[in-house]
């Protein structure tokens, strides 16, 4: 169910937003054509509305009375100067570091307990309402109380990521081990594949687009939760950057913060479809979506 | 055990009752065991803090206030983001200058805005509405652009051809063409709208389920923390279920183009 939202989703973002389908906007014919003038064209429709809304919050706020409205030049300015003496630079390699630990834990524990979950079936059924129970547990609601019981350290917060960033994967590596084809399932009964090759390479090769998918929809819940933890109570990393300074008034750095966590936000998803489209290139050109 | 061959719903539902007792029972000796900090609760506490919130006026008041921040800004986030959806769907230029600022703000934290909001708003039930409302937009639009530019292109053709006035087109031709894509959006967007409602009252002075467990824990009321957090997964899973249901019973027409 959640997939068609997945697929809408990934082929928005990449491929562009063409009202043609897929195979006319890759053929490299087109793109030949487009070059030059078309390409300038392409390029000026897709940017005119960023540079518009850039403009017009850049003139609009330039006036600003309303102290918590800052002017967007003071908010680049401090964000500027913050990217440049370092100290955004040690909170992002906190914060990301959380992230990306939280979310390789996420990763593992949701693949292997989703191959385990996939392949057997009686287990499956009785743990079913169980895992959706977890799944729908609010995320940010856990931050108080795993920071209550194991402190502000870093080892909370990446438990708390990977706990909230394995359902995700969990339920979708389930469903992809249940789309393996029973055909190809039947022969590898027949020819007794051992079971470690079986799922190595039967099953985990079948089962990893849904896998990749997964994996994109916990990367957005990672990012909030990093944001979150550290927003409740931190001494590091981008959260605490956003609370201390709006804790201390400095207006301009709580809004560069926010918007900082934004752009870190969108770059890593561009980043996960880039890698995705090199992880599953055999899959996205069988045609299979 | 997997081979009752009668009432095996009876037997399923028997065997799922049994893991989750196992679960408790593995939570009830961790606890014993001493591996967790000693302030976590055991079972029974957690049980008897789940009965005494069901008589709780304060729990209740609570949920209503997260039900009702979170509804509404759901409900606004449904209504801009099926419109805006459906006109820059259905216009390719607007589609494509829009595409880049769509995507950044679909993969926008917008829990990280929360201390700009709170300055501008204050910790209100208006700021919570606002920041759900800016969480639940994306899915929304996002689907509801997708549901749009996806029409068969024979159906647009003939559209064209039979010079089918625009109100008409509108109404018969894209909305259903978009309907399912659109459930969608709304059903994704729901379950965001209570985790996000919860969200912004563990980080602010906004009352409701959230503010309650902030406190619970800060008073050392570990019990009634996991007590509320049990309630608040409850909620969302209710949710995302009835809407399923729901979102299955509406589109039955539709299921065999829709996956």
């Amino acid at each position: 169910m959640t997939e068609t939202a997945l697929r809408a989703a990934s082929s928005a973002s990449s491929a562009g937003s063409t009202s043609k389908p897929a195979s006319t906007r890759n053929s490299g014919g087109q793109r030949e054509r487009s070059r030059g003038m078309n390409g300038f064209l392409n390029v000026l429709q897709r940017t005119w509305l960023i540079l518009v809304v850039f403009a017009v919050w850049w003139f609009a706020s330039a006036s600003s009375t309303n102290i918590f409205i800052p002017a967007l030049e003071d908010i680049l300015a401090s964000l500027q100067r913050d990217l440049g003496n370092g100290v955004i630079a040690s909170g992002a390699s906190y914060s990301l570091t959380n992230l990306g630990v939280g979310l390789l834990l996420a990763v593992v524990a949701g693949i292997v307990g989703g191959l385990i979950l996939g392949e057997t079936k009686w287990l499956r059924e009785i743990v079913d309402p169980v895992i959706h129970f977890f799944r729908s547990v609010p995320q940010a609601a856990l931050v108080p109380l795993i920071i209550g019981a194991f402190g502000i350290g870093q080892g909370p917060k990446i438990y708390t990521i990977a706990f909230a960033c394995m359902w995700p994967v969990l339920l979708n590596t389930i469903d992809g081990v249940l789309s393996v084809e029973p055909t190809i399932r039947k022969f590898s009964k027949v020819y007794r594949i051992p079971p470690g090759l079986h799922f190595r390479r039967v099953v985990l090769p079948a089962a990893l687009p849904q896998i990749v998918a997964g994996i994109r929809v916990a990367l957005p819940i990672g990012i909030t939760v990093m944001v979150v933890s550290e927003l409740f109570a931190a001494n590091k990393g981008l959260g605490y950057y956003i609370l201390n300074s709006s804790a201390t008034f400095q207006v301009p750095e709580t809004w560069a913060g926010a918007l900082l966590v934004g752009v870190i936000g969108y770059i890593l998803s561009v980043l996960f479809i880039v890698v995705e489209r090199r992880i599953l290139g055999w899959y996205f050109k069988s045609g299979a979506k | 055990m997997k081979t009752s061959t009668r009432a095996l719903d009876a037997s399923l539902a028997g065997q799922r009752i049994a893991a989750v007792a196992v679960l408790l029972a593995v939570w009830q000796v961790v606890i014993w065991s001493g591996t967790l900090p000693s302030m976590t609760p055991g079972v029974p506490a957690i049980v008897t803090a789940i009965g005494s919130a069901f008589t709780s006026a304060l729990f209740w008041a609570s949920l209503a206030q997260t039900m009702s921040a979170a509804v509404s800004g759901w409900l606004i986030a449904v209504a801009v983001g099926t419109v805006l959806g459906l006109v820059i769907g259905s216009i390719r230029m607007l589609d494509r200058s829009t595409s880049i600022l769509i995507d950044f703000g679909r993969s926008f934290p917008v829990l990280a805005l929360m201390p700009v909001v709170i300055m501008l708003l204050g910790a209100t039930a208006r700021m919570e509405i606002t920041v759900v409302a800016l969480s639940c937009l994306w899915p929304v639009l996002v689907q509801t652009i997708y549901g749009a530019r996806r029409m068969d292109a024979s159906v647009v053709d003939t559209a064209r051809t039979f010079q089918i006035p625009r109100l008409l087109w509108f109404r018969r031709i894209l909305l259903p063409s978009a309907t399912p894509f659109i459930s969608t959006g709304i059903r994704i967007s729901a379950s965001i709208a209570i985790l996000v409602a919860v969200g912004v009252e563990v980080l602010s002075q906004t009352p409701g389920i959230g503010r309650q467990i902030t406190l619970s824990q800060q008073e050392q009321r570990w019990d009634q923390a996991f007590a509320y957090l049990f309630f608040a997964g409850l909620v969302g899973w209710g949710i995302a279920t009835l809407l399923t249901l729901i979102e299955g019973r509406l589109l039955r027409w539709n299921r065999q183009t829709h996956d």
